[in-house]
């Protein structure tokens, strides 16, 4: 199966914030340093199921 | 359901200099907390005891964390962390990708989630033994790039 590439879609995103990915994961619709911030603005946005998450931090592996 | 395993970029180091993106599990994980509702990319963590979220999923979500249901933690450091737990409906949303069954129907449970201030930095969940192993057969197909929840 084909993996998911997030690698294109996050490369340039801002560290430390949080992103509203696109229901398709083919953008970023939204970010701000507040999740809830970041949400609503994807939805005022027209994007109705946004995926959230952090950008990667530079030290990306989770132990 | 199977799920792609998810690409993320991550910058090279000394010790895996030709190294620019990593290989995660990660499915995307709808929480409701009454009418109040978010999806959030999580971390399928077989090593993970329990399952975990940044704090401010929990602020979004309605839910006031209170310390009668603290638990305490702890990562590959010394530190001990404390996670607030409250119970929350989880969904497993069928991820969109080449190759996917588009017919694949979601999974909704009931979870007792932990909420903390310290995966803040990692910024998705983890979905550990208690409440999503203790649930579901989960088969990791690393090297096909997908897993199986079933």
């Amino acid at each position: 199966m084909k993996p998911i590439d997030l690698t294109t879609v996050l490369k340039d995103a801002p560290q430390g914030e949080w992103l509203a990915l696109s229901f398709s994961l083919d953008r970023i619709v939204a970010h701000s340093p507040n999740l809830s911030d970041a949400e609503e603005a994807a939805h005022q946005l027209g994007e109705k199921m946004p995926i959230m998450m952090k950008a990667p931090p530079l030290h990306a592996l989770i132990l | 359901m199977r799920v792609p395993f998810s690409f993320l970029p991550i910058p090279p180091d000394s010790a895996f200099p030709n190294r620019d993106e990593i290989k995660r599990p990660i499915v995307a994980l709808l929480i409701a907390n009454g009418n109040r509702q978010t999806v959030i990319f999580c971390v399928v963590d077989s090593g993970a005891d329990l399952c975990v979220f940044p704090a401010s999923l929990a602020n979004r979500l309605g839910i006031e964390l209170s310390q009668d249901k603290a638990s305490a933690f702890s990562g590959s450091g010394e530190t001990t962390q404390m996670a607030c737990f409250e119970e929350v409906q989880a969904t497993i949303l069928p991820m969109d990708g080449p190759n996917i069954d588009p017919g694949q129907e979601p999974l909704t449970f009931p979870l007792y989630a932990g909420f903390c201030d310290t995966l803040e930095h990692v910024g998705m969940g983890l979905l550990g033994q208690e409440g999503f192993f203790s649930r579901f057969t989960v088969n990791f197909r690393n090297a096909e790039s997908f897993f199986e929840i079933l």
